[in-house]
């Protein structure tokens, strides 16, 4: 359908209008993207040199001792870092396991929210409440939930007759208070972008479909799931993004312990940046999280065929 | 039609379920929200209480009073509150052309996919890293500590999603209303501006919230480039109320809780375009 | 109507956004919380006293360090006195971060500072420790105290305040015997990092060892003493409750309040909160004492904040002037009444200070001060406690054999330090 519009600069009238207009009106395309293209280039060229430079040399936290070319030096003391392939495992684990979670939550209940419950608007509002807090008090309200001598969560388990546990202090369960919390905050933002995309979904085909006598399961999974592909793949993409990013809530709850069960990328990122303040190294770690996510990224595109 | 009566009274107990699934999903979602309501009301003595305090407690103003009278907090929610509405205004109107842009336009070969890539490429970069150059960056331009260089890296960091948005958006409108105006004579800009941007509204409402969700919320790059009351945002005043030896949890309750109304009660404002104003291609099959 | 109010909103939003950045005299980076609140009390007084406008900029206390490390890598400028915590000092001074004050007291008529501050907190304002120039002037005094609930350790037999360790242990293990696991005799901080780092390195030095030799050229965590102070702490890990491995100060000090723990290590910070009857349930119950002894005297961790100038600093000399009268006598006791601990003699003895219920541990605190231990002085602290920390994370959560772990520790450190067997 789109495609009825070939090329439109072209539908432009041409010899109408002021100098100015006609100079916008051929440039058009060059001058809406231009904004975005130049702020984000602007922003990202610097960065982006930076840590191309720092990467391949020794960075002194000195300023006054020069820096020194170590070429892949950096990249090779990756290799022999126990504690950066404990954080890679971490974060692989937290990435995997709570964007699942938060997709399968997120997209049953936008189901029976599309199905039993549509008119009730202000409820999707409140399940959205949780994306809206300022993650910094999120992570903090989590402290005190899991606290194991004063917290609720030990109280319930009380309560229930369940014994009592150490939640972030487990060294088994620290990662799993991790994602719980996590969950509960990110399910809504899949909630939400799954509800948009059951909203949009044509009516026809389902009613073709229910005279045929397609039992409903058969309907979600040869309609549902194939008209919400393009919404299930960015909203994956956009949680897959974030996940790989977790900071506030290690660093507040756990601080990569207990015995480095949560050390995750990018709180081991800060710590050699900021508090051994070795920039070179940060940078070549960075660079290879930087190459993983894009490439990461363009497969997923490719195989979600998002691009058009 | 006992076929039918048992498909009734499935449907029934489904609907029960389903009812019971979300009752759950609410309270889940709302307990946290309601502990940290009622910890910016109590004493520390009832936060710490073994076992928890959970309705009756003797509520208390002290921690509003002293995040928002003896902490300057309410200067912290101004600069939140200016940054935030700048930049999702500016990366609104920067985003919804280039996704106008990069929905409408014609490109040769596989342009229009390299470039709509690149731009979300770009929210890839581990922020932690991008943090030094940004600062050595904007101490160059002398621009530390203002509102304008958090604006400026929160609208860098908003583009993509914004841009990503947009364009999907537009590529589900039919293109036909804005041939028709410039059939009539209108330009190509006067049919972006005048058809394509007012049935855009719900798209933008919806992109809008997300964006203002950002920049409310976001910490890292906030913690760096701010440094007084003249800059210094919400989650940064936030966080400098856990300390070296203790942590203000009444403080920080009372700042969370209230620093969340505003975004929610916008939500609620615009709660029926949340759902329509996000689309992602999907009728495109 | 709603169009023209955003837009409305929009201008006036970018507007306010650009507020060109003002101009101060001197700047300077301090710590989110009491010395911070404290120091910018000062800096409003000085304002008025001298006309010298003196900007206060805050951060949180986890990340004054990046921000300072940050401005002295990049030669920024951006401030000219950074308020540190003593450990960072072989950091920032051999990074070549930190001005040398002795030209600057030389100015002044006078060698260094005077006699008055406490020689422990002078000691570490000197780089190296105790013998070399000094990098900056003290002006908050910490130092771990050990705090306790004298009826309860009474009543578990140790009358008065425990003398060693296995007073501690004798008296706590009675308590959480008898708790059933609601009550505890001990706490600590456990967390990785920091946390569990500062709640060891005192039974490191009461059992007579430490990390490195005296000239740093060994890590001294494979010797019998290291081995006697790991057992002591794993032995009081085991009567400790259900969650020390992730607890920081703050958890530490709530376990307290609330009563559930009779005794821990922590910061003088919290006697004020023992004793506020709107935070705590055993008010006038807490004692405190200096480090108990283990083989060895006991040796309490020096905590202090100290003032310095940077390199980069643009007003060094106004920045000097600005330290030398917030560390003065005067200055120094009207601090310690905005509730920051002393560094010096003649305000840890004031009368007038003393005679206050607040200001009682204050003997007490300066005898912890004047049996304190810095932290290991190494310009790679930051990483060898990073090191540490996860080790004895391991240990306390039970991946790790306690001596695996002091194993692994030591070859850690030796591989930061760059220390050869």
């Amino acid at each position: 359908m789109r495609e009825r519009m070939a090329d439109p600069i072209l539908t432009v009238p041409t010899g109408s209008g002021t100098a100015f207009e006609r100079w916008r009106e051929r440039h058009l395309r060059i001058l809406m993207l231009a904004p975005t293209l130049l702020l984000l280039a602007g922003l990202t060229l610097f960065p982006t040199v930076y840590m191309l430079t720092a990467a391949v040399q020794n960075v002194s936290p000195d300023p006054d001792v020069p820096r020194e070319f170590v070429g892949l030096g950096n990249f090779a003391r990756m290799l022999t870092d126990p504690e950066l392939h404990v954080a890679v495992r971490n974060t692989v684990v937290f990435t995997v396991v709570a964007v699942t979670l938060e997709f399968l939550l997120g997209l049953g209940l936008a189901l029976l929210f599309d199905k039993y419950i549509r008119r009730l608007n202000f409820l999707k509002t409140i399940l959205l409440v949780p994306m809206m807090i300022p993650p910094i008090a999120v992570a903090l309200t989590w402290k005190l939930i899991y606290q194991p001598q004063f917290g609720v969560l030990n109280e319930l388990m009380f309560r229930l007759g369940l014994p009592s546990q150490a939640w972030a202090g487990d060294v088994n369960l620290a990662m799993a208070t991790i994602i719980a919390a996590d969950v509960w905050e990110w399910t809504p933002f899949i909630f939400l972008l799954m509800l948009a995309g059951l909203a949009s979904l044509p009516s026809e085909p389902y009613e073709a479909a229910q005279v045929d006598g397609a039992s409903a399961w058969r309907q979600f999974w040869d309609l549902t799931v194939p008209f919400l592909k393009p919404v299930i793949a960015i909203a994956l993409l956009l949680r897959i993004m974030d996940a790989l990013r977790l900071f506030d809530l290690v660093f507040i709850l756990t601080v990569g312990g207990p015995a480095g069960a949560t050390e995750t990328l990018s709180l081991y990122i800060f710590k050699v940046a900021f508090t051994f303040v070795d920039i070179g190294y940060a940078a070549a770690i960075s660079l290879v999280v930087l190459f993983a996510t894009v490439g990461f990224s363009t497969w997923f595109i490719k195989r979600m065929r998002l691009a058009d | 039609m006992a076929t039918r009566a048992w498909h009734r009274t499935r449907e029934a107990i489904f609907r029960m379920l389903a009812y019971a699934v979300m009752a759950i999903a609410l309270f889940i979602t709302t307990f946290p929200v309601y502990w940290l309501a009622t910890n910016s009301f109590k004493l520390d003595i009832d936060i710490f209480a073994v076992p928890p305090v959970w309705f009756e407690f003797s509520p208390t103003l002290k921690h509003y009073e002293a995040a928002f009278i003896g902490q300057p907090f309410l200067i912290y929610a101004l600069n939140s509150l200016i940054i935030a509405v700048a930049t999702t205004i500016v990366s609104l109107i920067f985003g919804t052309m280039a996704g106008y842009a990069l929905a409408r336009f014609h490109y040769p070969g596989r342009w229009r996919y390299q470039i709509s890539f690149w731009i979300l490429s770009t929210r890839m970069m581990p922020p932690i890293v991008t943090i030094i150059p940004l600062f050595i960056f904007f101490n160059f331009f002398n621009l530390l500590n203002t509102r304008l260089a958090v604006v400026v890296a929160y609208t860098a960091f908003n583009l993509p999603f914004v841009t990503w948005m947009m364009k999907s958006y537009f590529q589900d409108l039919p293109p036909e209303l804005e041939e028709a105006a410039m059939v009539d004579g209108d330009t190509r800009w006067g049919a972006f501006v005048r058809v394509a941007l007012p049935l855009a509204r719900p798209g933008i409402v919806a992109t809008a919230i997300f964006s203002l969700i950002l920049a409310w919320n976001e910490f890292l790059l906030a913690l760096i480039l701010t440094q007084t009351d003249r800059s210094m945002t919400l989650p940064v005043g936030i966080s400098g109320r856990v300390t070296q030896y203790t942590t203000h949890w009444g403080e920080i309750s009372a700042a969370g809780f209230l620093a969340s109304l505003p975004i929610i009660i916008f939500a609620l404002i615009v709660q029926r375009h949340l759902v329509r104003g996000m689309s992602f291609g999907a009728v495109k099959g | 109507m709603v169009r023209k109010f955003c837009l409305a909103l929009a201008v006036a939003a970018s507007a306010l956004a650009i507020s060109a950045s003002a101009w101060a005299d001197i700047t300077i980076l301090v710590p989110s919380g009491s010395e911070g609140d404290g120091l910018r009390a000062a800096a409003a007084d000085y304002a008025k006293l001298k006309g010298t406008k003196v900007e206060i900029v805050q951060a949180p206390y986890a990340n004054v360090f990046e921000k300072a490390a940050n401005a002295g890598q990049t030669k920024s400028g951006a401030f000219d006195i950074v308020l540190m915590d003593d450990p960072w000092i072989p950091f920032f001074a051999e990074n070549g971060h930190l001005e040398n004050l002795d030209a600057y007291f030389a100015k002044m008529g006078v060698p260094g500072p005077d006699n008055d501050f406490l020689g422990k907190s002078l000691a570490v304002c000197r780089n190296p420790y105790n013998t070399g120039p000094f990098v900056c002037i003290p002006y908050v005094g910490n130092a771990q105290l050990f705090f306790y609930d004298g009826a309860k350790f009474a009543e578990a037999g140790v009358s008065g305040a425990p003398a060693t360790w296995d007073d501690v242990y004798k008296a706590a293990k009675a308590i959480t015997d008898a708790g059933g696991g609601r009550f505890y005799g001990y706490v600590f901080r456990g967390g990785q990092g920091n946390n569990v780092v500062a709640d060891f390195m005192p039974l490191l030095w009461s059992y007579g060892a430490n990390l490195f030799n005296a000239d740093r050229t060994k890590v001294t965590l494979d010797t019998k003493e290291a081995k006697d102070a790991m057992t002591m702490f794993m032995t009081l890990k085991g009567i400790s409750p259900k969650g020390v491995e992730s607890f920081g100060p703050e958890d530490v000090g709530r376990a307290m309040t609330s009563g559930i723990a009779a005794s821990s290590i922590n910061w003088p910070n919290w006697v004020a909160t023992f004793e506020d009857p709107s935070q705590s349930q055993v008010v006038g119950k807490i004692s405190y004492a200096p480090m108990p002894a283990g083989t060895h005297a006991g040796s309490s961790e020096i905590g202090h904040w100290t003032m310095g100038i940077m390199s980069a600093a643009k007003n060094k000399q106004e920045a000097f002037d600005f330290m030398a009268w917030a560390t003065s006598p005067e200055q120094i006791k009207i601090s310690a009444t905005r509730g920051n601990p002393p560094v010096r003699f003649s305000v840890f003895t004031d009368s007038e200070l003393t005679s206050q219920p607040q200001f009682r541990h204050y003997p007490t605190l300066m005898q912890a001060i004047n049996f304190s231990t810095p932290r290991p002085r190494h310009p790679k602290w930051p990483e060898i406690e990073n090191a540490l920390g996860i080790e004895l994370s391991k240990a306390v959560a039970g991946t790790e054999s306690p001596d695996q772990a002091l194993a692994n520790a030591q070859t850690a450190i030796e591989k930061i330090a760059g220390i050869s067997q």
